[in-house]
């Protein structure tokens, strides 16, 4: 066996070409032959690396993910609050144009609260006798009138709303100029009741205030005329009346602390009918 | 320990009342928890502590509505001391029997308010009030009050 090592080896260098075509030619088919197995150990340990490092990128792009809906959701939150802010932006915007147009001392108010029985329909207010708000003062919205304030505290007020039965505020038709007075009903609407059977109604007339009673300056919407009863022998008409101020969505209000407007009281009558209204804008 | 405990639901419940309570509203009404708490108190541990808790209750109900001072006082303290005495007389305390005081209490108080408040009303409006409000608050009642009697004494031993 030694000695056919020692001739193969002695071959190998008398005659390098010949036996290394020869290693070649055996060589070859070894290699043909081992090739697929390493080929497939290859695809399996690319396979493997790759299953390994899509492990690890999921993992790292799940984690990314919770992070990423993570952010999200702080930045909905951030887009809510932004969005909050800008409409309380609006509403406080339409509050000060409000408060500018109206020729009379206001106190912006925030609703805090709802009457804590369900026998009337009022809201609670975060401004009180400390702020000057009194009883009998009257209570608006950029929309129109809101109620009339019926009970202060040092710190907060409880406005009784235009649609509850006990409320009661001098009205006037806008086209006609007819007077009544506006209560609230047992269904939430208002009604205005006392209006002369010779005025001539009709359906969306508007109803303002007549600036007589109820710490309300003339000209502030009370609502909309829905329906008119005219009743055999009785000596008024009533009107069922719309709200103009959507009552169950108020967040900010007005609080009208003197209707009269700011400076000479003896200029009352034509400031009072001020820009608030339509009917007085030039 | 149960001063403080009273105390606590005099200075919480109005607020929540005044706040957050629309949101389980039915049809706009929403339960009197005033109400519920002086008639819950009274029933489980006697009139004077439900007529105590009731005035308290009302009193500071009174503050926080558009209606006279006083009414609510009066009335709440009235519901404690019939709901204790009704808890005291009754042979057999249970759920039913307190949903049953609960509703005649809460039905008898309505009608209370709906003639003082409404008295000055038309007869339509009035009418009106009963599907409306007392009714839908009857209801609101006796079904949260029923929900608290039993957190309340679910754990106790019967007798």
């Amino acid at each position: 066996m030694l000695l056919l090592c020692v001739l193969l080896l002695s071959l190998v260098f008398v005659l390098p070409k010949q036996s290394l075509s020869l290693l070649q030619g055996i060589g070859q088919p070894l290699v043909q032959l081992l090739s697929l197995p390493l080929t497939a150990l290859a695809a399996l340990d690319r396979g493997g690396q790759e299953a390994w490092y899509g492990y690890l990128a999921l993992h790292q792009v799940s984690e990314e993910n919770r992070r990423l809906q993570r952010e999200i959701q702080a930045l909905r939150g951030r887009n809510n609050e932004l969005r909050e802010l800008g409409r309380a932006g609006h509403r406080l915007a339409a509050l000060l144009a409000l408060q500018e147009r109206l020729q009379a001392k206001t106190v912006a108010a925030q609703v805090i609260g709802r009457d804590a029985t369900n026998w009337y329909r009022a809201i609670m207010l975060d401004k009180g006798a400390r702020d000057g708000v009194k009883v009998e003062m009257g209570v608006m919205a950029p929309d129109g009138a809101v109620g009339r304030v019926v009970k202060v505290t040092p710190f907060t007020a409880i406005v009784l709303l235009i649609t509850d039965p006990n409320n009661a505020v001098d009205g006037l038709i806008q086209r006609t100029r007819d007077e009544g007075i506006v209560e609230g009903t047992a269904e939430g609407q208002a009604r205005m009741k006392y209006i002369p059977l010779l005025a001539t109604l009709q359906r969306g007339d508007v109803i303002v205030t007549s600036g007589l009673t109820g710490g309300f300056p003339r000209g502030v919407p009370l609502g909309t005329i829905t329906r008119i009863d005219r009743i055999e022998g009785e000596l008024f008409q009533s009107a069922e009346v719309v709200p103009e101020v959507d009552l169950h969505k108020l967040e900010e209000v007005l609080v009208i602390t003197d209707p009269l407007p700011v400076g000479d009281g003896l200029e009352r009558p034509s400031a009072r009918s001020g820009p608030v209204s339509p009917e007085v804008r030039p | 320990m149960k001063p403080a405990l009273y105390m606590t639901l005099v200075l919480g419940v109005v607020p929540l009342q005044t706040s957050l309570l629309h949101y389980f509203s039915l049809g706009g009404v929403r339960p009197d928890l005033c109400l519920v708490a002086a008639a819950l108190i009274g029933f489980l541990a006697g009139p004077v502590e439900g007529m105590s808790v009731g005035i308290a209750l009302g009193f500071t109900q009174d503050l926080f509505s558009a209606g006279a001072l006083g009414l609510n006082l009066i009335a709440k303290g009235a519901v404690g001391i019939l709901a204790g005495l009704a808890g005291r007389h009754v042979t057999n305390a249970t759920m039913a029997t307190f949903v049953a005081t609960m509703v005649s209490l809460s039905l008898l108080e309505n009608l209370v308010f709906l003639f003082v408040v409404r008295w000055g009303g038309e007869l339509g409006d009035r009418l009106s009030a009963l599907p409306s409000i007392l009714l839908p608050e009857t209801l609101l009642n006796a079904a949260l009050g029923a929900m608290l009697y039993w957190l309340f004494t679910f754990r106790r031993p019967a007798g």
